[in-house]
């Protein structure tokens, strides 16, 4: 099992649902101290983190099955 | 603090993954070896991240960020002088015997180098301590969800500890050290922006600098004395004791992160497991400490953030992570950081299970009890080991509710059995004439010089149970002189004792100790690939950190 396809799916999922929050009801996502929309920039850091690991996962097999034919 | 749906979708989600990794790994348990020691099969980037990982338990973090506020970005040397240099010995110069030895455990590979009476002290006082630390992490994982989320302690405790059981009786130490990666990173993750939005709102590190008394935030500059600095530690002890003694006595012999760069898939790999593991670790101290350093700066700014005070009146310095993540995170990430702190407590924990299993049926079991049975029966072993290791760091948390001060107690055992250790390992791979009966006497000797210090010194109530005869500025002190007196007392009695008794032939030791172990150059090696160079990366970066922030 290449560990990148699980990290890479949950923080693409985690990123996703930040990211919708942030979008679609940033009055939920106050906190005391910050007025800045949180989850829609750590989502969207998440998502691409996430996307990268699924990239590289994938990258990996098409190169391994470049080298076995 | 209350969470929303979207948190507990985001904590379910975890939990399946963690279990998804598990149930995938369970297929390539077939052996005991697979089980207890991977197969010695794990690519390198993995087990680094895992190296790091297994340390960083909920304990610590939750700690890490009350220590900010408490001792500043002294606090940092944990890490950096208390971490980083041992790393980058055990790597370069130690892993070269753990590995090419073929041990399975630590206990093991004293067995070989020494005897069975060196093996079985350090096995038995491992196998302990290990199903302490669990348990006292599982009870203050348990406390805290109480306190902040109202959660039962029942519950959180119990439902943490069957995930925990699940996985790592799946799929062993590979499930336990995939999923620790997966933790690692939801750690960072879950808490870096924290780190950022508590330091922007501080007023960045200036506005830091401006607010807090100078010896908060710097390093090195108010060690000279120890009533300068907030830890109350002079330079000597601060040195030698935390960063030689008990940061080398973990970093080095501990098995719980040994364990991770031997399951590493060749020796290259192992050697370079704690190398590449320094760069996340150098950089944790941002993510972990600097949060609990502004909050104590925001707690003066009149934000309407108060710092967390004990029903006594005191701080609550383990309440400061968990009360900034209330002031900053809104639902959705709240559930993502809250994930990360269940994520740093089940990597703790599992590491502790790990090890705990392997130490037990190889060096316990199979040396004691039953040797020469089938290697199926050791894996059923094995296996019935992590259940019974689970079930007694339940009772461990459940021990910690009954008593108190039993959690205070133990840290202070913890420091006493780690503190002689690494003069046993350095003289034993260092120094081919150290005889059997000279590292038993002083290791043995060693450690009772340990509890001889702590029952005749006090720190802040702590200790003088026989005698009073020097008192500590600080518990901290106290700690790191209990380490390096009981070094030395190891180191010179292990030499004298030595010197009498007979050592064993060169040919004995081969691949055991320095000098008569032949260490592979791999030629293939990209130069990044290569320790020495990675080594010089690494000590540049922690010398500019050092700087830094001197």
């Amino acid at each position: 099992m290449d560990l990148r396809v699980p990290s890479g799916s949950f923080f693409t999922l985690i990123g996703l649902i930040l990211l919708g929050m942030g979008a679609f009801a940033p009055h939920m996502g106050a906190a005391p101290l910050t007025t800045e929309n949180v989850n829609l920039y750590s989502g969207a850091a998440m998502l691409v983190f996430g996307l990268f690991l699924l990239l590289m996962a994938w990258r990996a097999t098409r190169q391994e099955k470049g080298s076995n034919p | 603090m209350k969470l929303a749906h979207v948190d507990d979708v985001i904590l379910a989600l975890y939990f399946a993954f963690v279990l998804g990794i598990g149930w995938r790994l369970r297929k390539r348990i077939s052996s005991s070896g697979d089980f207890l020691t991977s197969g010695r099969s794990v690519p390198v980037w993995i087990t680094s991240l895992a190296f790091i990982a297994a340390n960083l338990g909920a304990v610590e973090l939750v700690g890490m960020a009350g220590s900010g506020a408490k001792y500043g970005i002294m606090t940092a040397h944990f890490y950096w002088l208390g971490a980083i240099p041992a790393m980058l010995f055990m790597g370069i110069f130690m892993m070269p015997f753990y590995y090419g030895s073929k041990a399975r455990s630590v206990p093991e590979y004293l067995k070989m180098r020494f005897d069975e009476k060196t093996r079985a002290f350090n096995a038995f006082s491992f196998a302990i301590m290990t199903i302490f630390s669990s348990g006292i992490s599982m009870y203050a994982l348990g406390i805290l969800l109480q306190s902040v989320l109202g959660w039962s302690f029942d519950v959180s405790v119990l439902a943490s500890a069957a995930i925990v059981l699940a996985y790592t009786f799946l799929g062993g130490l590979t499930s336990a050290i995939y999923n620790e990666v997966l933790q690692f990173l939801l750690i960072v993750m879950g808490f870096a922006p924290l780190a950022i939005l508590s330091v922007i709102k501080a007023g960045g590190w200036q506005g830091i600098v401006a607010r807090l008394p100078p010896n908060m935030t710097h390093a090195w500059r108010y060690m000279g004395s120890p009533t300068d600095n907030p830890m109350g530690v002079e330079i000597f002890a601060m040195v030698a004791g935390l960063g030689f003694v008990l940061s080398f006595g973990y970093w080095c012999t501990n098995f719980l992160v040994v364990q991770r760069a031997m399951a590493a898939d060749s020796m290259s790999a192992a050697r370079r497991t704690p190398l590449i593991g320094t760069l996340p670790k150098m950089l944790l101290p941002f993510i972990v400490i600097l949060p609990g350093i502004a909050a104590l700066v925001l707690s003066k700014m009149n934000l309407g953030y108060a710092f967390p005070l004990k029903a006594t009146g005191g701080p609550d310095y383990d309440k400061v992570l968990t009360t900034l993540m209330a002031q900053f995170y809104p639902a959705g990430l709240l559930g993502v950081g809250l994930t990360g702190l269940m994520a740093s407590f089940m990597s703790g924990m599992a590491g502790n299970v790990t090890a705990f299993n392997t130490v037990f049926t190889y060096d316990i079991y199979q040396s004691y009890i039953r040797p020469g049975a089938p290697d199926r029966h050791y894996l059923t072993v094995g296996r019935v080991t992590t259940v019974v290791g689970v079930l007694l760091s339940i009772g461990a948390a459940y021990l910690c509710t009954l008593f108190n001060n039993i959690m205070d107690l133990l840290q202070l055992v913890f420091g006493v059995v780690n503190a002689p250790l690494f003069a046993t390992f350095l003289l034993g791979m260092f120094w081919k004439r150290t005889t059997a009966h000279g590292a038993f006497a002083g290791l043995s000797i060693g450690t009772a010089a340990a509890i001889l210090t702590l029952s005749t010194t006090v720190a802040e109530g702590n200790g003088g149970w026989i005698a009073h005869l020097h008192t500590f500025p600080s518990q901290m002190a106290q700690n790191f002189w209990i380490a390096i007196i009981a070094f030395t007392t190891n180191f010179v009695i292990s030499v004298v004792v030595s010197g009498f008794t007979t050592p064993r032939t060169d040919k004995d030791m081969e691949g055991l100790v320095y000098g008569l172990t032949k260490v592979p150059h791999d030629a293939t090696a990209k130069w990044y690939q290569r320790p020495a160079p990675l080594t010089v990366i690494v000590v540049i970066l922690l010398l500019i950190l050092n700087i830094w922030f001197r």
